[in-house]
């Protein structure tokens, strides 16, 4: 399957090596955005030389997140309806990687009523043991562009999420819990908030309570 | 293509997930600050190249495939390309003492073994199949960003002569990649 070797195959590999100087370099890089074969042919390249990529040894890299953070997101996420209507501090990272299942029923400790507050939606929600299932009683799905997402506020910490909710409810096993916790819903984009923060209105919000 | 952790964080980050990005970062911070590092050899100048790197990688995410690669060899191939670019932006190298220097670092580590797989090794033994100066050479093209005029250096060779080594060396490893 080897076909002939060319001038452009040459360009591409030069390109991928890198052993060329910078006005060939940019040359190539135009080339590649307006010639998808030969954008191909050096991704081809990149994968035939990326076996050689573990012989870069890592090393130790500072955190320069905060530098990398503050050039892409020049102004902090806004969260105000939070703060109005949660006292919430300001944002916190969430890793919260939520697996959903089919919702299956059991006999709850602590339940919530997620009252609505927009869109006529609201959810009844039950933990049993440290699994919560959480199904939609009122109200239809987002639009098209929209999600909704579950959140759990502790006291007066920020919003946790748990992840974008399945149409009509869900399942998943919640770690930290208690009485008196917050479980809120709002309106995201599709796929959920893009910052790690809630974004967009509260549509349902309730407090877990002893069942 | 399997699924890696690093190949689904970058998915998470074309979804502009901000908490994905910064797990980007602590999972493969280091071994992109290695390859900077290598390729730039100037510690503060390789940090400011990272931060390059991951505003990038953010604002690019959407353009991975995981169908053509694994997420650290998209992000890698980003990496050596930012740092090159900035190499050659550089002066050229021209002095021996500073070739000699270079050379050295261009066996193979023992960390290869650990991540190698399937591809490492292909690419290890169409290595073989080439003459070691010119293997060398390629290596030293990939894994060190030297510019045919450093190999040329390096190699105490005229440049006309390296340009033919490396297309030669290219044609041979393709054959070989692709058999």
């Amino acid at each position: 399957m080897t076909s002939h070797f060319d001038d452009d195959d040459e360009m591409a590999a030069e390109y991928v090596l890198g052993v060329t100087d910078i006005a060939a370099r940019q040359a190539a890089e135009a080339r590649a955005k307006r010639d998808p074969a030969f954008a191909a042919r050096i991704v081809d390249w990149e994968v035939h030389f990326s076996g050689l990529n573990s012989e870069f040894a890592s090393v130790p890299a500072p955190d320069l997140m905060p530098q990398i953070e503050a050039r892409l997101f020049p102004k902090a996420p806004k969260t105000p309806r939070w703060q109005r209507f949660w006292g919430v501090g300001p944002a916190v990272a969430v890793l919260a990687v939520a697996a959903w299942f089919a919702f299956v029923p059991g006999a709850p400790d602590l339940t919530a009523t997620l009252a609505p507050q927009a869109q006529g939606v609201s959810y009844q929600a039950a933990l049993t043991g440290s699994e919560l299932t959480i199904t939609r009683v009122a109200g239809a799905d987002a639009d098209s562009t929209h999600d909704y997402e579950l959140w759990i506020i502790r006291g007066k910490d920020a919003p946790v999420s748990l992840g974008v909710l399945p149409a009509e409810g869900g399942r998943l096993t919640l770690t930290d819990f208690g009485e008196g916790m917050v479980l809120a819903v709002t309106l995201e984009p599709k796929g959920g908030s893009p910052t790690g923060n809630p974004t967009g209105p509260i549509v349902a919000a309730g407090p877990l309570t002893r069942a | 293509m399997a699924s890696d952790v690093i190949s689904d964080l970058l998915v998470s980050v074309a979804r502009e997930d901000r908490a994905a990005f910064r797990e980007l970062y602590s999972v493969a911070g280091s071994k992109l600050m290695g390859v900077l590092l290598r390729i730039l050899r100037d510690r503060t100048e390789a940090e400011d190249a990272l931060q390059d790197l991951f505003t990038r990688v953010w604002l690019k995410a959407r353009a991975y495939d995981p169908a053509r690669g694994s997420g650290l060899s998209w992000m890698a191939a980003m990496a050596r390309n930012l740092a090159i670019d900035r190499l050659r932006a550089r002066a050229p190298l021209t002095d021996d003492d500073s070739a000699l220097e270079l050379v050295a670092d261009t066996s193979p580590r023992a960390e290869a073994q650990l991540i190698a797989k399937g591809e490492a090794r292909r690419i290890g033994e169409c290595f073989d199949t080439l003459e070691p100066d010119r293997a060398r050479a390629v290596r030293g093209a990939y894994l060190d960003g030297h510019s045919y005029q450093d190999l040329a250096v390096i190699h105490e060779v005229p440049i006309n002569t390296m340009r033919t080594w490396l297309r030669r060396s290219l044609i041979r490893l393709r054959e070989c990649m692709e058999a």
